[in-house]
């Protein structure tokens, strides 16, 4: 019956097996070397298992670095700049998918076309346009730039979401007497909740993830993101690869967090739902 | 695109309110709720992108240093890449970077989807593992391979030298400049294979089974019903992840920033670094920006095409 499978079972479990291999292996690798003492590190003695397995990287970590700092900044800039985003693209959204007015194709393609410019030619003038609103240097002009990308993804994802909800639901409510804005709370939102939801957890994770802007706006070194904090571990000790790992195991949590979540949403396709064909 | 119930309140307030019949005719049935929702992303994409990108323009076109007031010089900055080394060097790299990339992306993404449509258990589970890639942030995903890279502790030169034996010594792989690119970009490609996969698996699962079993009963198989059913399928699916992908691997910054910083002596340059090098290192704002716009009417007619096949896909 399933003529869909056009790979044998026997090929795709041999093909599975290195790509997760592959895929497995270098948070494997980063979370034994967390866990590794600098003496087993440089020995090079039981590579593959920490022995003994010790603490001293997460409280070098937690303990001489501003890395707990960064976590705050990380935390702060991610889930304010998530709330906006997600405010504004679902308000967004649902006019640029549902209502009638003058210039909504325009803003629909505006949206998108946004969504697609890279960062990389955009960090130099918003710096400068972050800097002459006198946010350079602060947490807020991480807040205030973020948007840039989050809004217009959230935008577009949610803009397929909410065209999929069936438009009988909102006439049949307006037909029962509700204004346009009571369908759009009382019918639609609720339906979109898990949708909007998504969307939020894409943006903060993006948000969480981001780099070029943090790296150019943020010079003091208190108000970096974990990003940025833990990339500069690098030109400071050479050899500080444990606490190094162990931080990248901190930052990776609470996307694989969100993640858990998400995942149903993505194989269904919605994160695609910019890219369903 | 107007759907007739989106003119339902339109006509609702027709009878009460007759004066605002010649606005609503102009301004669309919907426009006040219309208005007062979409305000908020026209500011922001005024604020944080155009008004940007405009004065980006416009910069590109001045010798601007940090703190001193921009010159206007026309088209000199340009001119000068035109013939400059290193920009050269940058865009070739560029472009091996990305086209190196998006290939392999392109060929695991497919044959992802196919294990991952096959008669195979715990499908769910190892989707969700192949996946955690894209998730991760890449900051970390460029510090592990920094970290599995390195020449003398890391866990690639382990394997190769004193447990598989196929190497007589380590390789420094970001230190030297013949295995340098082909290491960044085999990150690259780490990072971003699975979201190919997914989109892919999405797009294959779309297609009715109805037309495989047709291939089937006329005798197709597996391979022809690969190229005639499956392929097709999702044709328009593998152009917008390949453009999108196009679009992210050009202008993708951290993986290269962190590894190798353009290094070594510029064998992995791109051309996001080194605006960020030339801007931020040097402070030569103006050649910056047109270091970073001067592939702008490539990545228009990329973002043109794309954008078509993204709204005809949303407009299902």
């Amino acid at each position: 019956m399933k003529r869909r499978a056009l790979v044998e079972p026997a090929v795709s479990y041999a093909f599975l097996g290195v790509l997760l291999v592959v895929v497995v292996f270098p948070f494997y690798w980063m979370t034994i070397t967390a866990f590794k003492s600098e003496t087993q590190m440089r020995s090079l003695v039981s590579m593959f298992w920490p022995d003994p397995v010790v603490l001293d990287n997460f409280r070098h970590l937690l303990g001489d670095t501003d890395f707990l700092a960064w976590f705050k900044n990380s935390v702060f800039v991610a889930v304010s700049s998530t709330l906006v985003a997600t405010a504004i693209g679902t308000l967004g959204a649902y006019s640029l998918a549902r209502l009638s007015f003058l210039g909504r194709a325009f803003m629909s393609s505006a949206v998108l076309i946004t969504y697609l410019v890279p960062p990389s030619i955009l960090f130099i003038p918003l710096y400068a346009q972050i800097r002459n609103l006198g946010l350079a240097d602060s947490l807020a002009g991480l807040i205030a730039a973020y948007p840039s990308f989050t809004v217009p993804f959230v935008t577009w994802l949610l803009m397929g979401y909410f065209e999929s909800i069936p438009i009988e639901l909102e006439e049949a409510a307006m037909i029962d007497g509700a204004t346009r804005f009571g369908a759009f709370r009382r019918v639609i939102l609720p339906l979109a909740a898990p949708g909007v939801l998504a969307a939020g957890l894409y943006a903060f994770t993006q948000a969480w993830n981001e780099f070029l802007y943090a790296l150019v706006f943020i010079t003091d070194v208190k108000l970096r993101t974990l990003p940025v904090g833990l990339s500069s571990f690098i030109t400071g000790d050479v050899y500080g690869w444990g606490y190094l790992m162990a931080g990248a195991v901190l930052t990776t949590l609470p996307v694989i967090a969100a993640y858990t979540y998400l995942q149903k949403y993505m194989v269904e396709g919605l994160t695609a739902g910019s890219v369903k064909g | 695109m107007a759907t007739p119930a989106a003119r339902l309140p339109g006509r609702a307030a027709l009878d009460r309110r007759e004066a605002t019949v010649g606005l609503r005719l102009v301004l669309g049935p919907d426009y006040r709720l219309g208005f007062l929702f979409v305000a908020p992303i026209v500011l922001l994409v005024l604020a944080l992108v155009a008004y940007p990108f405009g004065y980006a323009m416009y910069l590109s076109l001045t010798r601007k240093y940090v703190g001193v007031p921009p010159v206007w010089v026309g088209f000199d900055n340009y001119v000068k890449l035109t013939w400059d080394g290193f920009f050269q060097r940058a865009v070739a790299n560029s472009f091996i970077f990305t086209f190196g990339s998006v290939s392999v992306k392109l060929l695991l993404g497919v044959a992802m989807a196919l294990v991952l449509t096959s008669r195979i258990r715990f499908r769910s589970f190892f989707t969700g593992v192949l996946l955690i890639p894209w998730v991760a942030p890449t900051v970390v995903s460029a510090l592990n391979f920094l970290w599995i890279y390195d020449y003398s502790l890391g866990v690639l030169n382990y394997l190769l030298v004193r447990v598989f034996r196929v190497l007589p010594q380590g390789v420094g792989w970001l230190s030297e400049a013949n295995t340098a690119m082909a290491s960044v970009i085999a990150v690259n490609i780490w990072r971003g294979f699975p979201f190919f996969g997914i989109s892919f698996l999405a797009g294959m699962k779309a297609i009715p089974a109805e037309l495989y079993e047709a291939a089937a009963v006329d005798g197709a198989g597996p391979l022809q019903r690969f190229w005639r059913v499956t392929l097709p399928g999702i044709k328009n699916i593998v152009i917008i992840v390949v453009l999108l992908s196009t679009i992210w691997t050009f202008n993708d910054f951290q993986i290269v920033y962190i590894l190798t910083k353009g290094g070594p002596g510029g064998a992995t340059q791109v051309i996001p670094v080194l605006t960020y090098e030339i801007a931020f290192g040097a402070q030569r704002l103006g050649e910056a920006i047109a270091v970073a716009l001067y592939l702008l009417p490539a990545l228009a007619v990329v973002i043109i095409v794309l954008a078509r096949y993204m709204r005809r896909g949303q407009a299902r």
